[in-house]
């Protein structure tokens, strides 16, 4: 009878070994029922730039293959419908009383796609590959807390600890970096270094010798054409729908490298390509026109939010070789009656065809739980420009129709952006015009992005640019102030690169910036975010203008979409493992 | 001869290292390189930048970097590109193969079709005939080659939405699906969606060609030799395609150096406007991105084939121009 007893708990425990721990996918992040939906067929898409490399280690470019084949894989992910890191990867976490490390046990059963088990090792290699400077990987910077090292330990094969240097509010962002798998990348790693895995899974690798944890897998790549992914069996004895169905439901991705958005559209109307996000208004109307003539079953969700980018314009304050343009920079009234020239209406109307969003402020209009309603606009208004101009001491005009002040030197000042980019340079034309009504003269020049890029990264006391229109993006939900870009001693601290705050706004805001990314509970980080949006609105150390609107199409032959109130340019318009092909 | 070809081939070597020095130099000219566009990203610290630079070899001196580029290309290594972490030479070359597939085609429809339009227009000169081919040639030459494209695939967009009929694909190389395909489906599909982009070439191509042709013809036709052989009663075909194209014809087989680069170095815009994956697109972004390897290695081998079809066109003059000798 013992033995029996015996026997039945050892076959429950192999059992419970054999069968995978389940990460089951919410309901709520589709319109779709589990009965509903049907499997296999093949998505196709298209992508403006080319693929460089299968190598998630040196891999730079935003949709680079590696980030398609592991899809969300990581500790941790986020719930789009509250934004919440749930666990993924892991089973559960615990956070130590100092709030410095947390440990994670790793849900049991995964396997990569040669069927090896995913175990903690994995991370650890992932990490400490990315952390080889010589390896020259892209998210070297993100294990890194003001220059000191996070940390990763293995405790057993599937528990992993994260310690941080300091209280950080995206740990969690942190912990849900991709695995990658330490039997492929270990043995050469330890053998031959950062130079073996730099020369690891290039294009020319072949598609079978590279292995996956995530939801898909590389059937084919034609340079320059088509990759096409298959579906990951290994993937889906872990991921589950509702219904307990393997994910994901489709067989194949298709995705065509077509350079020019136009041929993009064309492919797009003829049926050939499921998923667009058009920006021009042109190509929106395009596709509208068609969907109401019955040529092309497709939905298109206009406006469906604003994207995740700014656009504004930054005044130098380091010019001392101009004293009285560096004091005119550095005075917030004038940076207020310039934000008040700004006509972002006009720029929205003009620019993106009626169809962005106004910005007065450094978190991005979709990221709605960070935005503080109250913070104070400088909107488009000429008298209050003309008025705040007039204390400046700017009171006459000269014969041309300029202000000037009572020494007779005249309100003046060049701006750029870089050429090639129509939006940046239109906005530029639309300030220029609108400066001319109140008497302040704007000369604008377009000018080589590097060039740009080089006058605005300048630093010293003497910087060779008046005022620059360019634009910036990242910036998450945890928090969305930049680390470049807030601390005074910031490489993207772009008004003020003289190494040091020089307004006491700006003493205050580095504070707060260091406060907030070291505060955990997510609503007194909100707190302190509303109180550096409105110090920023004070100081105005950058005018912000307007950005354009995200706007999902899709073939109606793909089901699963999110609901309307996920769509967004920071979910997209589906999660794929949860897309099937209707018909 | 011999010695004329041997002392054309050393020339070649001081004209080899000048050109690519050149190249070289320009690209570097340019402000800025490859890592410019890391450094607007707010993620990155500067201090990564710099350890990237240093690990690129972009912070030495501009000769510094060619001496050293210049010893892997004498070891017959091209040098690896930054943005794909490989040798340039495995990124180009399945680029130049696809390029082909358009360039190949659209340059020998431009001799068979341009040179008997030409003589054609300059035989029958202010004829119907001419007339009609001078206006299809000005339109020719005035749309611009990825206008002519955008065109071309608006009409296949409208005649599929009338008919349901796709009668050409409206851009890519292959099907999807092409992986599957048996290797004579294979072929056809391929070139099926290469139609359009040799259409689009060569049109724009024959215009000017042929007028030049027309013109060389013309010139020609009104010396003094062929005034005398039509008196000696000659047959007016052999004083046509034997003593007048002969002549005409001069000008082309010396730019014949030229079409050898241009095998390689693709359609131009109409493979970006109709995502055909040659070497244009490649380019572009090489030449955005200040890929210095890519961009030089490139140049590099256009470089090489421009000296050679250099020499052979020089070798054919001798054969075409009975003026020219190299003794």
């Amino acid at each position: 009878m013992r033995k029996i007893v015996a026997v039945l708990v050892s076959v429950a425990a192999l059992v419970g070994m054999a069968s995978a721990q389940t990460f089951v996918w919410p309901q709520k992040w589709t319109v779709a029922k589990p009965t509903e939906v049907k499997w296999g067929g093949t998505i196709r898409e298209a992508v403006i730039s080319d693929y460089r490399t299968f190598n998630p280690f040196i891999t730079a470019e935003a949709g680079n293959v590696p980030s398609l084949l592991a899809g969300p894989i990581g500790l941790v992910r986020r719930d789009p419908t509250t934004g919440d890191w749930i666990p993924y990867m892991a089973e559960s976490w615990t956070i130590s009383p100092n709030k410095l490390e947390i440990t994670f046990k790793i849900r049991r059963g995964m396997k990569w796609s040669d069927g090896k088990p995913i175990t903690a090792d994995d991370w650890i290699m992932t990490w400490r590959i990315h952390t080889d400077k010589a390896v020259g990987s892209n998210s070297y910077d993100s294990f890194f807390l003001d220059g000191k090292p996070i940390t990763l330990r293995k405790i057993d094969d599937y528990t992993i600890r994260f310690i941080y240097p300091k209280t950080d509010a995206e740990a969690f962002s942190v912990a849900s970096f991709t695995p990658w798998p330490a039997h492929i990348f270990g043995p050469v790693y330890q053998k031959e270094g950062a130079e073996g895995i730099k020369k690891m899974w290039t294009l020319n690798e072949k598609p079978e010798n590279i292995v996956s944890g995530g939801p898909w897998l590389i059937e084919s790549y034609r340079p320059g054409e088509r990759l096409v992914l298959k579906r990951n069996p290994a993937f889906g004895e872990w991921n589950k729908d509702e219904a307990g169905n393997p994910l994901p439901y489709l067989d194949r991705r298709e995705i065509r490298i077509v350079k020019d958005t136009n041929a993009q559209l064309a492919e797009f109307l003829a049926g050939n390509i499921d998923v667009m996000a058009p920006s021009t208004v042109d190509h929106i109307s395009q596709i509208r026109q068609a969907i109401q003539q019955g040529r092309l079953d497709a939905t298109i969700k206009v406006n469906a939010s604003p994207v995740a980018s700014s656009q504004f314009m930054v005044f130098n304050w380091n010019k001392a070789s101009d004293p009285f343009k560096q004091s005119l920079f550095r005075s917030d009234k004038f940076r207020r009656a310039m934000s008040h020239i700004v006509n972002r209406q006009a720029v929205i109307d003009i620019v993106y065809g009626g169809l962005g969003t106004p910005m007065y402020s450094s978190v991005y209009p979709v990221l709605t739980q960070w935005v503080n309603p109250k913070v104070p606009k400088y909107e488009y208004n000429l008298q209050e420009a003309a008025k705040l101009l007039a204390e400046l001491g700017f009171t006459r005009k000269d014969r041309e129709g300029f202000l000037v002040d009572a020494r007779g030197r005249r309100l003046e000042f060049n701006l750029s952006t870089n050429a090639g980019n129509a939006q940046r340079e239109q906005i530029a034309k639309l300030i220029v015009d609108e400066a001319k009504k109140v008497g302040v003269k704007v000369n604008f020049t377009a000018i080589d992005f590097n060039t740009l890029v080089g006058q605005l990264l300048s630093s010293g006391p003497d910087r060779p640019f008046d005022a620059i229109i360019i634009g910036l993006t990242g910036g998450g939900l945890d928090w969305p102030f930049g680390s470049n870009v807030v601390p005074c001693k910031g490489n993207l601290h772009m008004w003020n690169k003289s190494g040091q705050c020089l307004d006491p706004r700006e003493t205050q805001l580095d504070a707060l910036y260091s406060r907030g990314r070291s505060e955990l509970d997510f609503k007194k980080r909100v707190e302190i975010g509303y109180r550096m949006q409105e110090i920023e609105a004070q100081l105005l150390p950058v005018i912000y203008i307007a950005g354009p609107n995200y706007h999902p199409a899709w073939n109606n032959r793909l089901g699963g979409e999110h609901p309307d109130a996920i769509i967004s340019s920071i979910w997209g318009q589906r999660q794929l493992e949860l897309t099937f092909i209707k018909k | 001869m011999t010695a004329y070809i041997l002392r054309r081939i050393l020339y070649l070597v001081p004209t080899f290292f000048g050109a690519t020095f050149l190249a070289f130099l320009i690209i570097q000219l340019a402000p800025g390189d490859y890592l410019t566009q890391l450094e607007l990203d707010p993620k990155v610290t500067p201090e990564t930048i710099a350890r990237l630079r240093s690990q690129f070899g972009l912070d030495r001196p501009v000769h510094e970097q060619y001496l050293l580029w210049m010893h892997n290309l004498l070891h017959l290594n091209l040098g690896y590109s930054f943005a794909y972490q490989a040798p340039v030479l495995d990124i180009v070359l399945p680029r130049v193969v696809n390029s082909m597939v358009i360039v190949v085609p659209s340059t020998l429809f431009l001799f068979l079709v341009a040179i008997p339009v030409g003589i054609y227009g300059a035989l029958r000169q202010y004829s119907l005939g001419d007339r009609v081919i001078s206006f299809l040639a000005y339109i020719g030459l005035a749309i611009p080659n990825f206008f002519l494209a955008l065109i071309f695939m608006y009409l296949i967009l409208q005649v599929y939405f009338r008919t349901g009929v796709m009668v050409f694909p409206v851009s890519g190389m292959t099907s999807s699906g092409f992986e599957q395909f048996d290797p004579w489906k294979k072929i056809l599909d391929i070139a099926w969606h290469a139609v359009i982009p040799i259409i689009v070439v060569t049109t724009s191509d024959i215009a000017g060609f042929s007028r030049v042709m027309r013109g060389q013809m013309l010139e020609v036709l009104s010396q003094d030799y062929i005034r005398t052989a039509r008196a000696k009663g000659l047959a007016e075909r052999v004083v046509v395609y034997k003593h007048a194209l002969r002549n005409a014809v001069i000008p082309f087989v010396a730019n014949i150096g030229g079409i050898l680069p241009g095998l390689i170095s693709g359609a131009g815009l109409v493979e970006v406007v109709m995502a055909w994956p040659g070497i244009t697109p490649l380019l572009l972004d090489s030449l955005q991105q200040q890929d210095l390897y890519m961009v030089a290695g490139f140049l590099t081998i256009g470089l090489i084939l421009l000296m050679v079809g250099n020499l052979l066109s020089d070798l054919l003059l001798t054969w075409v121009d009975p003026r020219i000798r190299y003794e």
